[in-house]
C-alpha cells in the first residue's frame, strides 16, 4: 500500500512536471511577442483573443496542422530521431530540480521535488549534455548546408561554454559543501550566493545563455546568416518540439540560476509564500532572457570563441581558487 | 550613444559593461512608452490629407451634368494606358463620355490626369480602401466613379474605427478628425 502511494505520487508529480513544460511555451512565446513587440514600440499579437492571448494556442494548431516534411536527402532515421534527443534532456533533468521545501497536505508530507539526489547538480550537467545531440543530429541529418552550419557552431558553443558553466558553481558547491541543490537552497537561507559568488553567477548566466542558444549567442540558428540554422527543414511537429526544447532550456537555466546564486524558495523582506517567490524570481530571469534578446546584436563566431575560452574560463578557474583560498 | 562611448572609454567602463548597460536600460525604456502601431482596421484608421491621391472621381457641374467633355487627354496622358474614354454627342451637341473607364490594377496614383484635364471633371479622392479579389474587378465605370468620394477635407488624423465584414470588408468611422499619429513617435 505504501509502496502504491509513493509510486503514484511520482507519477502524478511527473505528470504534473510534464504538463507543465508542454504547456509553458505558450504563455512564454506570448510573452516573448509581446515585450518584443513593445520594446520596438510596436503592440505584438493583438487579434486572436483578448491583446492576442491567444495566439500561442492559434500557432500550436497551425504548427501541428502542417505538413511534416521530410527532406529527399535527409538521413530518415536520424532525422526523426533529432528532435526527440533535444526535447527529452530538458525534461528529464526538472526531475533533479527541487521547487520547494516539504509540504503537508491532509497530514501526508509531500515533497516539491520528484527525486532529491545528492548529486543532483552534476546529474543536471550530465542530462543537459545529451542535448546537444539532438541539435548535431537534426543539423547533420537534413542534409542542408545551412543546417549542418548551425549545428557545427552549435557543437563548438556548447562545449566551450559548459565548460566554465560547470566551474561557474563549483564555488556554490564549495559554499553549501553539498552537490544536492536542496542543501544549496537551504545554504543560502541567510545570504544569497550571489553576494559571495558575483563572479560566479556572471560566468554562469553568459554560459547559460550560450547553451540556451539566446542572444546574443543564438549563432545556432542565426536567423540572418544560416536561414533557421539546425532546424531550418523542419517543420510541423518536429519544429514544434525544438521549440519546446528551446524553452525548456530557458527555463531549466532561470530555474538554475536562481536556485544556485539566488537563495531559491528563500524570500526577502517581504513574507510571501516560498513557492511564489521562486516562481516570481524565475519569471524575472526568463524576462532578462528576453530582454537580453531585444536588446544584443548576435557576436560573431571568433568573438564568441574569444568570449568563451579567454575570458569566461580564466574568471570561472580564477573564482574556484579566489572562493578556495577565502574558504582556508 | 555618446555617453556610452564616454563611460566604454575608461577601463572601468568596460570592465562592468556600460554599453551593455546603457542598451538596456534604453530597451527598457522602449518598452514603457507608447506603441505607435495604428491598429488598423481593428480599432483605428487613417484619415487622409486633401492632397491624398486616392481613387478618382468624376464630378458633376451645377445642372448635375457629368462635367467631362470627353477629350480624352487623360488617357492621352496616363503613363499606364489604364483610362478608355468612348464619346458621345447629346442632344444639344455636347461631348460627354459614354464609356469612361479606370482600371485600378494598373493605375499607379500619378495624378497626372488630374493634371491634364480642362474640365477639372476627373480627380483623385479619399478613399483608399478597395481591394478587391479579382483585378477586373478593378476596372470602374463611369456611374461608379461618378459616386465616389472627393477629395478629403481632413488632415491626416488617425481616428477610432471599426472593421465591418458584414457585406464587404469596411472600415467604418464616424469620427471627423482624430489625433495626430506623430505625437506618439518617440524622440530622444
Ligand atoms: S492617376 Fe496616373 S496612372 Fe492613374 S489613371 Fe490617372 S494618369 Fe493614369
Ligand atoms: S476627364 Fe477630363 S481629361 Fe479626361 S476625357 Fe474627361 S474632360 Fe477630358
Amino acid at each position: 500500500m505504501e509502496l502504491v502511494f509513493a509510486l503514484g505520487l511520482i507519477a502524478f508529480k511527473v505528470a504534473l512536471l510534464i504538463a507543465i513544460l508542454l504547456l509553458l511555451p505558450l504563455p512564454l512565446t506570448w510573452l516573448e511577442r509581446k515585450i518584443a513587440g513593445h520594446m520596438q514600440q510596436r503592440m505584438g499579437p493583438m487579434r486572436v483573443g483578448w491583446h492576442g492571448l491567444l495566439q500561442p494556442v492559434a500557432d500550436g494548431i497551425k504548427l501541428l496542422t502542417k505538413e511534416d516534411h521530410i527532406p529527399a536527402e535527409a538521413d530518415r532515421f536520424l532525422f526523426k530521431l533529432a528532435p526527440i534527443l533535444a526535447l527529452a534532456p530538458p525534461f528529464v533533468v526538472f526531475v533533479a530540480i527541487p521547487f520547494g521545501e516539504s509540504v503537508s497536505v491532509l497530514g501526508a508530507e509531500i515533497t516539491l521535488h520528484v527525486s532529491n539526489m545528492n548529486v543532483a547538480l552534476l546529474f543536471v550537467f550530465a542530462v543537459i549534455g545529451i542535448e546537444v545531440y539532438g541539435v548535431i543530429f537534426g543539423g547533420w541529418a537534413a542534409n542542408s548546408k545551412y543546417a549542418v552550419l548551425g549545428s557545427l557552431r552549435t557543437c563548438a558553443q556548447m562545449i566551450s561554454y559548459e565548460i566554465p558553466m560547470g566551474f561557474a558553481v563549483i564555488g556554490v558547491v564549495m559554499l553549501a559543501q553539498s552537490m544536492s541543490l536542496l542543501e544549496i537552497v537551504r545554504a543560502q537561507a541567510d545570504v544569497w550566493n550571489i553576494v559571495y559568488q558575483p563572479v560566479g553567477f556572471f560566468v554562469f548566466f553568459v554560459a547559460g545563455l550560450a547553451e540556451a542558444q539566446r542572444i546574443p549567442f543564438d549563432l545556432a540558428e542565426a536567423e540572418g546568416d544560416l536561414g533557421a540554422g539546425f532546424h531550418t527543414e523542419y517543420s510541423g511537429i518536429r519544429f514544434a518540439f525544438f521549440m519546446v526544447s528551446e524553452y525548456a532550456v530557458m527555463l531549466l537555466v532561470s530555474v538554475l540560476s536562481v536556485i544556485l546564486f539566488f537563495g531559491g524558495w528563500n524570500g526577502v523582506l517581504i513574507p510571501l509564500p516560498p513557492l511564489l517567490w521562486f516562481v516570481l524570481k524565475v519569471a524575472f530571469f526568463l524576462y532578462v532572457f528576453m530582454w537580453f534578446r531585444f536588446t544584443f546584436p548576435r557576436y560573431r563566431y571568433d568573438q564568441l570563441m574569444a568570449i568563451g575560452w579567454k575570458v569566461l574560463l580564466p574568471l570561472s578557474l580564477a573564482n574556484i581558487i579566489i572562493t578556495g583560498v577565502a574558504f582556508l | 550613444m555618446s555617453r556610452a562611448v564616454d563611460r566604454s572609454g575608461t577601463w572601468i567602463g568596460w570592465a562592468f559593461f556600460a554599453d551593455l548597460g546603457d542598451a538596456l536600460a534604453l530597451t527598457f525604456g522602449y518598452m514603457f512608452s507608447r506603441s505607435v502601431t495604428m491598429q488598423y482596421p481593428d480599432k483605428e484608421k487613417w484619415l487622409p490629407y486633401s492632397r491624398y491621391r486616392g481613387h478618382h472621381f468624376l464630378t458633376r457641374d451645377e445642372e448635375g451634368e457629368i462635367k467631362c467633355v470627353a477629350c480624352e487627354l487623360c488617357a492621352r496622358i496616363c503613363p499606364c494606358d489604364c483610362i478608355e474614354v468612348i464619346p458621345y454627342e447629346d442632344e444639344k451637341g455636347n461631348r460627354h463620355p459614354a464609356k469612361f473607364e479606370i482600371d485600378m490594377a494598373r493605375c499607379l496614383f500619378c495624378g497626372l490626369c488630374e493634371d491634364a484635364c480642362p474640365a477639372d471633371a476627373i480627380a483623385l479622392g479619399q478613399q483608399y480602401e478597395f481591394s478587391s479579389f479579382s483585378s477586373h474587378d478593378l476596372v470602374v465605370g463611369r456611374d461608379d466613379l461618378l459616386g465616389k468620394p472627393g477629395k478629403a477635407t481632413t488632415g491626416g488624423g488617425v481616428v477610432a474605427a471599426r472593421l465591418n465584414t458584414e457585406q464587404d470588408v469596411l472600415v467604418e468611422t464616424s469620427e471627423p478628425q482624430g489625433y495626430n499619429w506623430w505625437r506618439n513617435i518617440r524622440r530622444t
